[in-house]
Parts: C-alpha cells; structure tokens; sequence
C-alpha cells in the first residue's frame, strides 16, 4: 500500500498546487509553466517537483506545473497541444520526435540563453550526445537522459541452465552475438520461459528499431545514412537473420503475439535502460545487467537519448528558457542521474554517479557509464514518423517463420528510399 | 426407436435452443471473459485459462484508480453526456416540431439538406473541425465533445426522429392549446412535448451511448490525461513505456462496461425499442 | 396568437398587419430551427466546404506552412502513392465482408427471435447487448482475446485440437478477425430492426402460404423476403455507410497492421492529417470518402426506388 499512499501525496501535492495557482493567479507577477512530461512515475515527479521548488529560490512567483502524457500517445498528443495552439511551455521530448519538431520550427533556439546563464557551462555535454538536439550554434533541446541500453538478465534462470554469468563472460571478452543466441536457446530450454524478450515485448511493434538495431550495429551495419538505406547491406541481413532465426528456429525469442514479460519471469533475458530497474524489486528473482553482446563489428552500444525543450509557441519562452536552463545545470543534472543517466561530462565521470542507482552495484554501473560515453543513439530523421510508418508493414512481413529475410529488407529500403 | 409427435417436438425444441446457446457464446463471452480477467494479475492472465481467477486480485481495481485520473474521467464522460443529451433533447425536439407541424416557406429544402449529413462520417470534418475549435480556443476542453455530437450528423438524426414522432401524434390537443391562447412555444413545451415521451427517451437513450461511446473526437481534442473520457483512458492502460496493462486495462474496461450493462438489463424493453426507432427513421 | 391580443397590438389592428399568419409561421419556424441549423452551419456545413479547399493545399500541421498545389494531392492518392489503393481495396474488401455477414445474421437471428418463446427476451438482449456497450471496450477484449497462443480464442480452440492462428498479426486473418468482431458488435441492431420489419407482416400471409401446401422456405423466399425489401434497404444504406466509417475498431485492435492489412480509409485519414501531418493529403483523402459514401448511398436509394415502382 506504500504506492497508493505515494499517490495520495501526490494528488494532494496537485490539489495543492491548484489552490495555490487559483490563489496566486490574482497577483500580478505570479506565473505558471507547463511542463510536459511521459512519467507517471511518483519518484520521478516527487524528485521533478523538487526542482520546481528549487527555482523558486530565485523565482518565487513561478510554479512549474508537470503534466503526464502517456509515453505510447506522447508525441501525438504533443503535436495536438501545438498545432491546437495551446503548446506547453517547455516538454521532454524523444530523440525519435526532436529532428521533426525542428524542421518545424516548432522548438526554440535556447543556445544563446544557455551560453549567457552564468556557471551553466553547455561544453560540459558531451559533443555525440548533443548531436541530435543542436544545429551549429543553434541549441534545440538538452538531453536530459542518455540511457544505454543494457541486458537485463535473470541470474536464477542462468544458473538452472547451466550458464556462465553474462557480466563475466563480457568481463572475460566470450559476451559475443553467438553467445547470446546461444545463452537464449539454453535458457529457453532448461527453464519454463522464452530466453528473451524484446525491449518491453514491444520489438515487433513501437520498439521495431529497438529490436533490430542493436545486432545490426554489432554486426557492423547501419539502418540509413547520408539519405541511403542500410537495412539491405549484407551486415544487416546477417543480423536480422540471426535475429529471426532466434525467433523462428531456436524459439528462444518471445514471438510476435506472444506475452512473456521479463520482469514477471517468463522471459530470462531483456533489453532495457537502468530506469527501468526501478521495477526490479518486485520481480522476486537475482538479477544483473550486463552490456550487449558483441559482434564481428565488436562493442556497439546504443543509447536511448530524451531532451528538455521550449516550444517556440509559448508566451513565456525567456522564463522557460530560464527553467530549462536551471534544470540542466551541473547540480541539478546531478540529482536526475539518479534515474537519468546524465550527458554531462563532469556528472559522469564522478563516483556520486556511479554509486548514484542504488539498485544497481558498482561494477555493473561502470558498464553503464562506458556504454554512455562510446554509444550512438538511435537513427533518426526529420521524416522519422514517415519512414517508422512506411518500415512498420514490411517488418510485420518479416516476423513471419517462412519470411524470405533479404527480400523482405530490401522492400524495406525500397518502401523508406523517398523520405529519407 | 420411432419418436412421439411430441417427443420430436421437444427434441426439436432442444436442438433448437443449442444452436440459439452456440451462436451466443461469441456475443456473451467477452464480457464474461473481461470481467474475470479484471481481476486476475498479471502473471495469471496469461496463464492457464479458467473463467474463476485462481486469486481474486482487487488491488487491480484500486490500481486503476492510481494509473491516472479515473475517476474524473468517469465523471467527464457522465456529464459530457448528460449534457449533450440535454441539448440534443431540446434543439431536435425543438427543431423537429417545427419541421413536423408548421407549415413555413423552405421547409422542404431545409430537411433536404439536413438530411444531407446523415450520410457524411465525422472522418471527413474532423480536419476543418479541428482548426474551427483551435481559432475558438477550446482545444483540450469539453466543449468540441459536446458541441459536435448536438450539431453534426447524430443532432440531425435526432431530429428527424422528432419530426417522424410528432408528424405521427393527433393534433386535436395542440388545436384545443390554441384555442386557449397558447403560443407556438408554449403549445411545443405544453402540449407536444409532454406527448411524445417515448420519442425524447429513444433520443435521450441513443444520444446518450452515442456521445459516451465517442472515441475519435476526444482523441483528437483531448490531450490533458484531467480532461480524457472514458473510452481514451481505457485505450491508455499501458505502462510507460507503451506495452499494454492488460489487467488494469481489463480491469477499467469492466468498470466503464458494467454498469451501462446493468442498466440495460433493467430497461432492455425501453433501450431495444429506442433503437428501433431511430432506425426505422430512414 | 396571444401576443396579437395584447393591448399594444390591438391598438394598430385596424392597419392590415404584415405579420399575416403565414409570415407568423415562418419567422417562428425558422425560429425554431434556427438553432439546429445555425449549429449544422457552423460545425458541419462550413467544414465540410473548408476540407475541399484544405484539399487543394500542402499543409504541414506541425508548423502550419501552407502552399496551394492545385489538384496535386488527388493526383498522388490516385496515381502515386501504392499505399492509397491498398487502403481503398482493403475498405472495398472490408465492407464487402461485414455488410453480407451482418445482414444475413441479422436476418436468421430475426427469424429465429421474431414469435415469442420461452427465452426470446434472454436470447435478444444477449445479441443485443454489444450495440450498447462501447466499441472502445469491445474492441479492448476481442483484441486480448485473440492474443497468440496466450489468447483465450485459441486456448480454447487448442482443447479441441486446432491450433489456431496468430489472429491479429497475420493480414488475411487479421482482416477477417476485425470483420467478424465488428459484426458481433452491430449486428444486434440491425437484428432488432428485422424483428421490428417482422413482427409488422400480418401472420395471415404466411398461414395462407402454408395453407397452400408452400415449404418453410417457399413461405420465406416468397411471402417473407419481398415484404422485407424496405427494411433490407435501409439496413444495407446504413450498415455500408456504418462500415466506411469504423475508425475506433482499427485504431484499436490492429492500428491498420499487419502489414497494412487492415488499413483502412478512416483509419488512413487520420493517420496522414495527424501522425504525419499532411493536412492537404488527408483533406483529399477525405472528399474522395465523400463521394464515396456519397455515391454508394445515392446507388441504393435508386435501387430502393426502382424496387417500390
């Protein structure tokens, strides 16, 4: 019942604050941002909030309202707020959204606001992780989670199988793709559970590059670059056989329709971010993370990014900008990588983050922050919800057992070739 | 072994009343189905198929609540509805005796052209609509889910099956109002409409289910989780990542379902009928 | 007639008035309407104008750039992009698909549920009770029904020895998954409206057909069907119209997968004005579902006329 008594703050924190807005409304200075965000996670918006009240010691009249839109409608109901003339002031947005939202003009350049605040040092970001938020000198959004992608392993299900530990085997170099294919055939076999599961069982549907990315990377491909498709470049056909294979011949992957949650136990192994650990301690098994397995292309980690940004429709752009700024700075950077792991150079390289998740031990962290500093974030594209679209119908053709795994790519790239 | 009259009779019977259980079985089963799974966790609903959860998991229905605003998503559809019918009951039972009983210049082409939007899908207005609603500054507000079911194709249905009513009633009653001084308005409110309960309660009934069943306009203007109905919170029980909550899903979906349910089973006469008549209309 | 009795009328009474009462009765009339119209006006005439000019623009919803382009983006459904045909063959197939098997359940149902049993009200008010419930729910549950191996429609088909298919992730059977579960969700309606059609014919038709010796079927085929041709109509207009227009059902159950194979016009509109923006493209696309249902209807009211003549 510790959740539902959370929830109850919560809303009387709400209610609170709406009283408080009604009451302060009046006054002629007291003023109201809306910030949108996908969490509806109560240690998220408590530690959110914190940073609201925070600004107030600057900013006493200001509130920071933070409103929750579902992760899976989030861009869409984000595009209804703007086009509907009634955008938020600031929001977090996906790395899989920002390249549209910018060529819309939509979001606000906050770069020179943020080189003028004083102390805020924007150096400090790593240059990879701001690739995707900057343009030049023009600063579109700052990345406020640079979270790798880890594999979240079930170490009971490893042992019934008869498994070396897949933190020791990366440690020991042999945490290959084969190992891997190897390791899920094992684990489906020797326990009552797929061996994996696709990021949040989502791989064949909102999660597809999330599926498919990682092998194609370690095996050395790429999905698009330079307006070219990759998906048909032998590296990625290779990959996406192994993967299909897995699914189709070994069965050691949870297939498309299937349920087999990780963290309920039906599945030994995951792909996830650290954020989601929070879920572990009610799954009721030993668990590790361990980095993603290597290819002939070696170590090709993969991070998930999200950003804050001010929409460039807002009335109160300067004191939104003010917020982000202050929301990005080194000390508060600090208290989000709790859940967030931070692109802020200072903030990662100290031992405050590395001992920052509790959940997780030290030297599975260190991972963490490695694959931060080597990783590349997802493709990503100004046409991103065209070309996810256009993809969509030809990966479902592909998940099929009798799927002809080259053909099926190659009408991949014919199907996405026009908006990239 | 030769069979009675009877007999045969009764096996005829028998046989017949299986096939009627068998046809049934896919119309009965979902809500059956839903309502045990709502209560199962989420290990479990996936599990080994039984009608009876094996635990009977009621957090489920406390965690619906802790997901997002139900309740006030529960309380918007109810009161979006009630007022949509509000208004519909009063502008198609308004407009309907005006098309029904006097007899005005243009009357004609007038029902023409209303009748015109029965045939066009709120698919094809929902764009214009949607810039209508930006310029008049109710985006993310109840008034586009109350204004566009009262005037777009479902406020003239009801009106026509106003006018199909109060064509139908006996207009001795409405003379004699006449006779004692009453005036059109007052004849409609005194008169008519006192008349034609059966007719307000199919309209009041469908449009009622029609606007809380709305799904694509609140999607569409709906983006604050405060202000969602009940049909857009329950496609929402995902977790935040965006896989499915099936259980609480389940869970929501029995709370919205079951209690229209119920009262269907108690008015079903009444509910059937209303439906009848607002398709005979054509 | 009351106002014309009070006393500041009365005083010009000897003037011929100019409010006769037939231009009485039309200012009250439009009066009366003016409500419902001046609604019609605002929220359905006026932006059903607005998309045929939406139509002929490049329209980013996103940062609103607007260019006119003339007919160009009815010259890319039509003749560019494959998608489009796709969509349109997928409706075509749909509706051919719902409208037969929902009219002939309808239609047994009716028959079947039409004279008083022990049981009738029971059995009606199941076939019915998926009209009231809404399409949001059911299609909520028949999606979790119909889920892989795990789903309850296929462990059940697993005890009697089939194994059923992956339902919503393979085209054909997602296509007729989404048919029949629409059709189990409406068809009590149009049940009700055959019992309504039924219950009208005078029973002496039929006891004069048997009288003469005609089978249960002869009785049907031709005392029955002719005198339900009226009702057949207006449940063929509005079951077609009905079909072009499911939105919420796709959305939910398959979100017009897989591989686009349960892509739908409905479905397409909104997909192109508001996940990808093309207000212009979907404005096009939504006249062409105009003319559409425009045309389908305007095809069965002069089948209907043709038929009463």
């Amino acid at each position: 019942m510790k959740k539902g008594g959370l929830t109850m703050t919560r809303q009387g924190l709400f209610a609170a604050g709406v009283v408080a807005s009604a009451l302060l409304a009046g006054g002629a200075c007291a003023q109201e941002l809306r910030f949108t965000v996908w969490t509806g996670n109560d240690a998220h918006l408590a530690m959110l909030n914190g940073i609201a009240e925070g600004f107030r010691e600057s900013h006493p009249d200001v509130t920071v309202r933070f409103e929750t839109i579902p992760a899976g409608d989030y861009t869409q109901k984000l595009t209804f707020q703007i086009a509907g003339g009634n955008p938020p002031d600031l929001g977090w947005m996906f790395e899989d959204s920002i390249p549209a939202f910018i060529a819309a003009g939509v979001v606000e350049d906050i770069g020179p606001a943020l080189r003028e605040t004083e102390g805020y040092d924007l150096d400090d970001f790593s240059g990879p992780a701001m690739d995707l938020w900057s343009d030049g000198d023009a600063v579109y959004g700052i990345p406020f989670s640079t979270s790798p992608f880890m594999v979240f392993y079930n170490k009971e299900m490893f042992e019934a199988a008869g498994l070396k530990d897949p933190l020791a085997m990366a440690e020991a170099g042999e945490w290959t793709m084969e190992a891997f294919r190897d390791a899920a055939l094992k684990l489906t076999e020797a326990n009552d559970a797929w061996g994996f599961e696709f990021k949040d069982g989502e791989g064949y549907d909102s999660r597809i590059m999330h599926a498919i990315m990682p092998p194609i990377r370690a095996y050395g491909g790429h999905a698009w670059q330079d307006g070219e498709c990759g998906f048909d470049d032998p590296e990625a056909v290779e990959a996406v056989t192994m993967l299909h294979g897995m699914i189709f011949e070994d069965q050691s992957i949870v297939p498309p329709g299937e349920q087999g949650d990780f963290f309920s136990g039906s599945a030994a192994m995951t792909v996830n971010q650290i954020s989601r650990a929070s879920k572990m301690p009610e799954a009721g098994f030993e668990w590790g993370i361990a980095p993603l397995p290597t290819g002939p292309a070696g170590a090709a980690p993969i991070i998930g990014q999200a950003g804050i940004s001010v929409f460039a429709q807002g009335d109160k752009k300067e004191l939104a900008t003010e917020f982000a700024a202050f929301m990005t700075n080194a000390e508060n950077v600090a208290v989000m990588a709790q859940f967030f792991p931070p692109a802020r150079a200072s903030v990662l390289d100290s031992d405050a983050f590395i001992d920052a998740n509790e959940l997780i031990p030290a030297e599975q962290m260190a991972y963490v922050s490695d694959a931060i500093k080597q990783g590349s974030v997802l493709p990503s594209h100004e046409n991103a919800p065209k070309i996810l679209a256009a993809m969509k119908p030809r990966f479902d053709a592909l998940f099929r057992a009798d799927a002809d795994v080259p053909a099926t790519l190659a009408a991949v790239c014919a199907a996405i070739q026009d908006e990239l | 072994m030769a069979l009675s009259q009877p007999q045969l009779a009764t096996v005829k019977r028998i046989c017949w009343m299986l096939s009627l259980v068998v046809v049934a079985i896919p119309f009965l089963f979902p809500f059956l189905w839903m309502i045990s799974s709502g209560f199962k966790g989420p290990t479990e609903i996936f599990g080994e198929p039984s009608l009876i959860p094996r635990t009977w998991r009621w957090q489920n229905f406390v965690e619906v609540f802790e997901y997002q605003p139900f309740a006030r998503q529960y309380f918007n559809s109810i009161y979006i509805a009630c007022a949509v019918t509000v208004l519909t009951l009063l502008l198609s039972s308004l407009a309907g005796y005006a098309l029904a009983r006097m007899r005005f210049a243009g009357a004609a082409l007038l029902m023409l052209f209303l009748m015109s939007a029965l045939m066009v899908p709120e698919e094809v207005t929902i764009v214009p609509n949607f810039f209508l609603m930006k310029w008049l500054g109710v985006m993310d507000t109840h008034v586009p889910l109350i204004l566009l079911p009262v005037f777009g194709p479902h406020g003239v249905m009801a009106t026509f099956l106003m006018r199909q009513y109060f064509v139908a009633l006996p207009k001795e009653l409405e003379d004699a109002g006449k006779m004692d001084g009453l005036s059109r308005a007052g004849i409609w409110w005194k008169i008519a409409l006192p008349m034609s309960r059966p007719a307000l309660a199919a309209v009041a009934i469908i449009t009622f289910l029609f606007s809380w069943n709305l799904f694509l306009e609140p999607l569409v203007f709906i983006s604050s989780l405060e202000n969602f109905t009940l049909p857009l919170a329950l496609s929402n029980f995902t977790d935040p990542y965006g896989a499915p909550l099936w259980h609480l899903q389940l869970a929501a979906t029995s709370l919205a379902v079951v209690p229209i349910l119920i009262v269907y089973l108690i008015a079903q006469r009444q509910i059937i009928e209303s439906f009848a008549m607002s398709g005979v209309k054509g | 007639m009351a106002s014309l009795n009070e006393p500041g009328t009365t005083v010009r009474a000897p003037r011929a008035p100019w409010l006769t009462l037939k231009r009485r009765e039309t200012i009250e009339g439009w009066l009366f309407v003016s409500p419902t119209l001046i609604g019609f006006l605002i929220f359905f005439l006026g932006p059903l104008i607005a998309v045929v000019f939406y139509s002929l623009s490049e329209w980013n919803l996103l940062s609103q750039d607007t260019i006119f382009v003339g007919l160009a983006n009815y010259e890319d459904a039509l003749t560019q992009n494959p998608d489009f045909w796709q969509v349109i063959r997928n409706s075509v197939i749909f509706a051919a698909g719902l409208v037969p098997m929902n009219m002939a359940l309808a239609l047994a149902l009716a028959m079947a549920l039409a004279r008083p049993f022990r049981g009738v009200v029971f059995f009606r008010t199941i076939f019915f009770a998926p009209v009231v419930t809404s399409a949001v729910a059911w299609a909520i549950v028949w999606k979790f029904l119909l889920q892989g191996d795990a789903g309850a429609v296929n462990q059940m088909l697993a005890t009697v020895g089939i194994d059923g298919p992956n339902w919503l992730r393979e085209p054909n059977w997602a296509m007729a998954a989404v048919i029949v579960t629409r059709v189990l969700k409406m068809v009590g309606l149009n049940m009700i409206l055959y019992i309504a059609a039924l219950q009208s014919i005078p029973r002496d038709y039929e006891e004069a057909a048997r009288l003469e010796g005609a089978s249960e079927w002869q009785i049907f085929r031709m005392v029955i069907w002719p005198l339900l041709a009226p009702t057949t109509l207006i449940i063929m207009v509005i079951t077609t119209i009905g079909s072009f227009k499911v939105f919420d059902h796709i959305y939910l159950m398959t979100g017009g997968g897989p591989e686009n194979g349960t892509l739908v016009l409905a479905f397409y509109i909104y997909q192109q004005a508001f996940e990808f923006f093309e207000i212009g493209y979907a404005s096009a696309l939504a006249m062409i579902m105009f003319v559409i249902v425009l045309a389908l209807t305007v095809v069965q009211l002069i089948l209907r006329q043709k038929g009463s003549t």
